[in-house]
């Protein structure tokens, strides 16, 4: 028999997808929703078989059907409480990947700065979102996210603007009466010698929730983009990502992403660089513990030379945790000089936790300098010894370590509300974390 | 305030201590010298209650309590305080913060009010400057990238901020130059109290010159061979272990 690559989809993807298929704001956006729900169909899902999937069963959440999201109400406290980027901060909201237009506030910036929900541009500008699709797309979350088109974030920072208050995108997953998928896309593009500072926030406050996220992020010549993302699923959530880098000569990146908790995450990038001087930077750090499974998958294409990319992910897995941490750097042979490295280091709390760790180097110039390294360890006895020797019971003594472990990444974010945003979730899932305060 | 009773102690199934016998009155210094290999720093250990650092018999009586029942955060909030040897680094915490979390740790554990931020610092300071560890490295992580001398001072700094009763200092003195032994002695004696006691190990009599002792023992190969005075250390140091025992060197290591 044939190992297949791909499943059929569940028959409720179709029957959800009909029901939608008639909300489309515009002929061109529901042409494009067809074309993309065939592929989808031809495609299916991915199964263990297809290599980049190897390492996570997807089709083991996809059992359920999952109905659109009707985004049901939130109050403004819940939502206050994941507020980042501090009080001058710009902000879009979305509960069930539909945005919440009262709550959100993305006025007030630059001449020329375009920060809109994806829904508006389907409606005012559907040409110019299609414009920047790929229709041969053969990725089957990409496909199904194209079909359920509806919401999302537009961000366009034109040449030489540099956006001084930090732009948050604040996502949060609610429980509703049935399983709930939504589909949201963020598009980013900066401008020749642009900059901004972008927080991502992903949220999950219970419930059966799929999120399909897709990301277009477009740097110019020159263009700096930090940007800090915070995913801390809920019991039930699942979140598979992908996003999709081209860095222009000399842009940079600087990105941060801590993932804890939900129920399946996944965590997809991939980086062109595209041009000489460029700097891209992925931090991130994972913590599942419990049956979560948090899967990291990076590639990183040097196509030019004289760039620069650094990935350095830790993780923490408690518990029967499973994670994978998947990094492949491509060098052309045109990227002569490349400097790329890669590192990830984890730490297992306990024997039955699991890491998949896949460095993989493919480079073709000669004249390059790569290196990638992983590590798995456990805790270290003395020092446990130690902390415990100075009056921490073995509970704190354990949380302040496996938290200086993580911490070295949290302490990368550049938003100081995020870092302790993520600190504090961290430590109240650490056993005795709770008794710990970094927050002062 | 502390009872030893005809301990003896493994590592990894071999005996190190054979029988040792002490006790130390509030208030006191006893010396514990010893060459290399004699069973000193297991001793600290054992009293520290380390993992892997077995008792086989006898009793440790702290303050009418038995010590070895005692996890070794419980030793701690007792008041005992052991100055590592070895100080661990732990990279990713900063040394500030580690010690105000160990102090309120241990003011919990003994029922007394945390100390605030404002109180902590303040006392930090003034205790950093007086045991001579530099502003830059309360904020550093703990002995992360310390020379060694920065490490020793930083744990006799944590052995003044945590209100110990009873110290241990483990060969608190290698690796220092004079002038930090110097400074080291100055926050150790600025520490003695009638209610306070330390036990000091050392290989070498040139602590001792500035820690004055009451009370000095020779530890050879797992047993306590002499006691006395500080004469005791002074001869010592003019006769070396082999002298002082009688016995060839290979003799006052551990014996298997």
């Amino acid at each position: 028999m044939v190992a297949q690559r791909h499943t059929e989809a569940d028959a409720s993807f179709r029957s959800n997808f009909e029901a939608i298929a008639a909300n489309a704001p515009n002929a061109a956006i529901q042409a494009w929703r067809q074309e993309s729900f065939a592929r989808f169909e031809a495609i299916g899902i991915p199964t263990t078989r297809f290599e980049p999937w190897k390492y996570t069963n997807i089709g083991r959440s996809l059992r359920q059907p999952f109905r659109p999201a009707r985004a049901p109400q939130l109050g403004s406290d819940a939502m206050r409480a994941h507020f980042a980027g501090g009080p001058s901060a710009r902000r879009l909201i979305f509960i069930n990947g539909q945005i919440q237009s009262s709550f959100s506030h993305a006025h007030g910036f630059p001449e020329g700065v375009v920060v809109k929900p994806l829904s508006t541009m389907l409606r005012d500008a559907p040409d110019r979102v299609l414009d920047g699709l790929d229709a041969d797309d053969e990725r089957s979350f990409t496909a199904l996210n194209g079909a359920f088109l509806t919401d999302g974030a537009w961000i366009e920072v034109p040449a030489g603007v540099n956006v001084t208050t930090p732009l948050q995108l604040l996502f949060l997953t609610v429980a509703e009466p049935a399983a709930a998928m939504c589909h949201p896309r963020i598009v980013v593009k900066l401008g020749e010698g642009s900059s901004l500072h972008l927080i991502e926030s992903h949220i999950g406050l219970g419930g059966q929730v799929l999120t399909n996220l897709v990301t277009q992020v477009e740097l110019g010549e020159q263009a700096v983009l930090d940007h800090d993302r915070l995913q801390l699923g809920g019991d039930g959530t699942t979140l598979v990502g992908r996003a999709d880098v081209d860095l222009g000569r000399k842009a940079r990146l600087n990105q941060v992403l801590a993932t804890s908790g939900g129920g399946l995450t996944r965590n997809e990038t991939e980086a062109r660089l595209n041009g000489s001087g460029i700097e891209c930077i992925l931090n991130g750090t994972f913590l599942p513990r419990g049956n979560e499974h948090i899967d990291n998958t990076i590639r990183i294409e040097h196509r030019a030379p004289d760039s620069h990319s650094d990935q350095f992910y830790k993780g923490v897995l408690d518990d029967k945790a499973r994670a994978v941490f998947a990094g492949k750097i491509l060098v052309t042979r045109e990227a002569q000089r490349t400097n790329a490295y890669q590192r990830n280091n984890n730490l297992m709390l306990t024997d039955d936790a699991e890491i998949d760790a896949k460095p993989e180097l493919e480079i073709y110039a000669d004249d390059v300098k790569c290196s990638h390294g992983a590590t798995s360890s456990d805790l270290d006895e003395i020092s446990l010894f130690y902390l415990q020797s100075r009056g921490l019971d073995r509970r704190r003594a354990t949380a302040m370590l496996t938290y200086a472990f993580a911490g070295e990444i949290i302490d990368r974010y550049r938003d100081d509300g995020l870092k302790k945003q993520a600190q504090r979730s961290v430590l109240d899932r650490l056993p005795g974390g709770k008794a710990l305060d970094f927050l002062e | 305030m502390l009872e030893i009773k005809n301990v003896h102690a493994e590592v990894g199934g071999k005996e190190i201590l054979k029988g040792i016998t002490l006790a130390i009155k509030p208030g006191e210094i006893h010396a514990m010298m010893g060459p290399n290999g004699s069973g000193k720093s297991t001793l600290a250990y054992v009293l520290a209650g380390r993992d892997g650092y077995d008792v086989t018999s006898g009793e440790i009586v702290f303050d009418g309590k038995n010590l070895l029942e005692m996890e070794t955060e419980e030793r701690a909030a007792a008041g005992f305080f052991l100055a590592m040897q070895y100080p661990i680094e732990i990279p990713g915490v900063a040394n500030n913060y580690f010690l105000r979390q160990a102090l309120n740790a241990l003011r919990e554990a003994r029922g007394q009010e945390k100390a605030s931020a404002a109180e902590f610092m303040k006392t930090l300071r003034e205790q950093a400057k007086v045991v001579g560890v530099k502003p830059e490295l309360l904020k550093r992580d703990v002995n992360t990238g310390f020379s060694g001398g920065e490490k020793k001072r930083n744990e006799i700094l944590q052995m003044a901020m945590l209100e110990p009763r009873f110290c241990v200092l483990d060969e608190t003195d290698s690796g220092l130059d004079i002038d930090a032994l110097k400074t080291v002695a100055d926050g150790v004696n600025g520490l003695r109290g009638p209610e306070r006691s330390f036990l000091v190990i050392t290989h070498y009599q040139r602590l001792l010159d500035y820690i004055v002792p009451d009370h000095v023992h020779v530890l050879a190969d797992g047993k306590i061979q002499r006691s006395g005075g500080k004469e005791l250390a002074l001869e010592l140091e003019k006769g070396g272990y082999e002298r002082l025992l009688g016995k060839p060197e290979a003799e006052l290591r551990v014996s298997a």
